[in-house]
């Protein structure tokens, strides 16, 4: 970033300021320690939330037979990509993989379509009865029927084991029409007044002018939206019983993750030793291919993270502004 | 609309009575207890008319014995089917018209055709309906295709199509002769209401129409089973939940591990707050922005990733014990994720490393909108870091804090399952068990829909009415509303 004259000479000032004042901040031993003692909880935290991740990569590329003794834990050794390659193929994971890509792309598109659009309309005062109707919809936010109630609306709707069911009923999204109508309305209304004098109906207002400025909300909302779908899990769960090829990659690697802990839960020192060889064979296979499943579920949320951070303070500072 | 003639006053009224009548077609579409197409025992008694009409898969699925056994032929359903598609059709058909007789008169008039066209589809489905009952009444096997034609069902949509069919003709008369120059019209309040309304509808449909299902406990429902006055029970699930021994130890159970839980995570929720403050002591805007990048990913990945990692650093051949089984340390690795010891404390744990670096993004922000004036005051009156913590900063994050408690207090039932799920096992399933949890087992594991609907609507009344208590008392300490 390129600073302007003024900040160039501001930060003059402020060294200079601190040369004058040196005794004045000079740290005290406190402070070194506190600040000995503060940075190293953040490094340590922020390594505690990274390391696990590195630790999945590593294990992940590495050589197969050095992961299984164990011997992976801070070097990737052996660097290959096979287990991602031989994943991909395998056309259970390459299915869910495109379940859960599929309904990210279609559920977050028609998402943010309709917010956009329902987000503009409610912000038309001569809109008949507006009022109702925008409680009608803000207020389904704060209230659920339960668990069971929405499965058998599900079912009564068809929308059990049917691919639809991940994108119809996200598509009206209450939280972020809010979003949008709040940004609308810190829009000049000017622009489009002149557009109405001009002739311009609703939509090509909208299509026109609001659509265009609404881009950054309209960027915030669909990445959240979008890292909703893609983790989405408990209603592949919950209506998808009855169709194993809809089912998306967190659920698949739910399963996955079940099967095998079943598998180690059964090597009990009872069994013969060829038999828990074979076991433990295919267990830490299965760990290898658990990790190679974590780690392409994780992959694209790790891929649009940096666009996403741009957007964190406006999503949750928006949020903070209701009604 | 000021200037209108006496006929088209009379033909709004019927337009009135018109709209409605579409109104209520549409809303017995959805509902299976409003289905004419449910003529035979062999079609699922939970599907609705839409179903019937645009899942033939599904309106088939039980028949497959009766196709190859010649009880009923299948052009039977399929003629059914056509039917029930056809009255469909012809109800979106009167949609369109009460949708375009909000316009002007060309409008109505055009739209007019419209409904015609649809209520004669609908008397035709209708027909066709009965014609498909009749072939299936023929079979020889009437103990196993058990043919039942629900009169009143049909007769109901029989006369709603009447009523539509004749009173638009009536209003096609009455409405003024339209000049050819004149163009489509409608009020833009109308037309505003009508782009709206789809999205009205969805929101009907997968919001408030779940809540009908609460019917489900106060009857005795088997899944496949249907509700009627012979199994209504009234009240027994409820008095259940505290009168049978084992469902009340359960229910207390699962309270006690709900309310721990979320006790806990409010009890903790200020170290959210401590997060931020403490990050703003630290002056390397590198350093911050490092940890405030990494500390928030974690918040990105679905529960089931954070089972999946906990899962390679804590279990038999994880992390943890690769390092302490090298070091020989333990002879075998362990896994760490089975037991119930401290579970309670684990979540805590796990909910923090999630959740910590997100949720004090929204104080780091609170921070900067603090006035810097008031750290240089303090400053000159000679307050340290922390007094300057605690006096300035912290009560300036107070206000959202209590807001985010207040919210947090009024969904303190409402923990959510997937992290309970992910992590529950044998061993550990007694203390972890929420109630959003149990009541998933329940019904969908265990099937006993009408218990789990009761245990979901007591949980749903008591949130809202906590959510509602925690808005009043921020309003009389705050005087303002958090919903």
């Amino acid at each position: 970033m390129a600073k302007t004259a003024q900040e160039k000479l501001d930060a003059k000032a402020e060294k200079e300021y601190y040369k004058k004042h040196k005794r004045a901040y000079k740290l005290t031993p406190g402070d070194i320690v506190f600040n000995i003692l503060n940075y190293t909880f953040f490094i340590v935290f922020t390594l505690c939330c990274l390391f696990p991740f590195y630790y999945l990569f590593i294990n992940t590329i590495s050589s197969n037979d050095l992961v299984q003794k164990g011997l992976i834990n801070f070097v990737p050794r052996g660097i290959n990509f096979d287990n991602y390659i031989s994943l991909l193929k395998a056309d259970e994971v390459g299915q869910a993989f495109l379940i859960s890509f599929g309904r990210t792309l279609l559920g977050t598109a028609l998402m943010v379509a309709a917010s956009a659009f329902v987000g503009y309309v409610v912000t038309k005062q001569e809109m008949w009865h507006r009022k109702f109707w925008y409680r009608f919809l803000v207020i389904t936010m704060y209230f659920n029927a339960g668990t069971i109630p929405w499965f058998l609306n599900m079912s009564m709707l068809g929308l059990t084991n049917n691919f639809m069911a991940y994108i119809i009923p996200g598509i009206v999204a209450p939280y972020n029409i809010i979003l949008v109508k709040t940004y609308i309305e810190s829009i000049p209304g000017e622009l489009e007044e002149s557009a109405f004098i001009d002739g311009a109906g609703y939509w090509k207002i909208f299509r026109e002018i609001i659509l265009p400025l609404c881009k950054p909300i309209l960027a915030t909302i669909a990445i959240f939206g979008a890292v909703g779908h893609w983790n989405s899990f408990t209603d592949s769960l919950i209506l998808m019983q009855g169709a194993p090829e809809l089912h998306t990659l967190q659920h698949k690697l739910y399963t996955y993750l079940n099967t095998s802990s079943n598998l180690s839960a059964l090597m009990n020192p009872g069994a013969s030793a060829s038999a828990l060889e074979g076991m433990m064979q295919s267990a830490l296979n299965a760990k290898v291919i658990k990790y190679t499943i974590s780690m392409v579920s994780i992959i694209p949320i790790l891929m649009v993270y940096p666009f996403m951070q741009r957007y964190f303070e406006k999503g949750i500072m928006l949020g903070a502004v209701k009604g | 609309m000021k200037n209108m003639t006496g006929k088209e006053r009379i033909a709004n009224y019927m337009y009135f009575v018109v709209r409605i009548a579409t109104l209520l077609s549409v809303v017995m579409v959805f509902f299976p207890a409003f289905n004419p197409g449910k003529i035979s025992g062999l079609i699922n008694k939970n599907m609705s008319l839409f179903t019937t009409a645009i899942a033939y898969d599904s309106l088939v699925e039980n028949c497959v014995r009766a196709f190859d056994k010649g009880w009923v032929s299948e052009t039977s359903f399929i003629i059914l089917f056509v039917s029930c598609m056809l009255l469909v059709i012809g109800i979106v058909g009167a949609v369109a018209m009460a949708c375009m007789s909000l316009g002007n008169n060309k409008f109505k008039k055009f739209g007019n055709w419209f409904g015609f066209a649809g209520a004669l589809l609908q008397i035709g489905g209708l027909v066709g309906i009965y014609v498909a009952y009749t072939q299936m009444a023929a079979t020889d096997r009437p103990e196993k295709v058990e043919p039942a034609f629900a009169t009143a069902i049909w007769m109901a949509y029989m006369v709603l199509a009447a009523i539509i069919l004749i009173l638009l003709i009536a209003i096609q008369i009455l409405l003024p002769k339209v000049e050819k120059s004149e163009k489509f019209e409608m009020l833009s309040k109308y037309k505003l209401f009508l782009m709206f309304m789809p999205f009205a509808a969805l929101t009907f449909v997968f919001s408030y129409l779940p809540l009908y299902g609460w019917r489900y406990a106060f009857y005795d429902y088997k899944a496949g089973g249907t509700l009627s006055a012979d199994n209504f029970v009234g009240f027994k699930w409820f008095t259940m939940l505290f009168e049978s021994e084992a469902t009340r130890g359960d229910i207390v159970r699962v309270l006690r591990n709900t309310l721990a839980m979320s006790g806990l995570g409010i009890g903790t929720s200020w170290c959210a707050m401590a997060f931020a403050i403490f990050l703003n002591e630290i002056k390397s805007v590198r350093v911050k922005r490092f940890v405030q990048t990494f500390t928030t990913i974690p918040n990105f990945i679905s529960w089931v990733l954070v089972y999946a990692i906990a899962f390679s650093i804590f279990s038999t051949d994880g992390f943890i014990s690769n390092l302490l089984v090298n070091a020989g340390v333990w002879e075998s690795g362990v896994n760490m994720l089975m037991g119930d010891d401290h579970i309670w404390l684990k979540m805590l744990a796990w909910g923090m490393w999630k959740g910590i670096g997100w949720s004090a993004i929204i104080y780091i922000a609170g921070i900067s909108g603090i006035d810097q004036q008031l750290y240089e005051a303090a400053t000159v009156d000679g307050a340290g870091r922390f007094q300057k913590m605690w006096h300035i900063t912290v009560p300036g994050l107070t206000p959202t804090y209590m807001v985010l408690l207040l919210m947090s207090v009024a969904g303190i039932l409402s923990n959510g399952m997937d992290q309970y799920l992910v992590f529950a096992n044998p061993t550990n399933t007694h203390v972890i068990e929420v109630l959003d949890l149990y009541v998933y087992k329940l019904g969908i594991e265990g099937g006993s829909i009408p218990l789990s609907t009761m245990v979901g609507m007591v949980k749903s009344v008591v949130s809202v009415v906590l959510l509602f208590g925690a808005n009043t008392i921020s309003k009389v300490v705050r005087g303002e509303s958090i919903v």
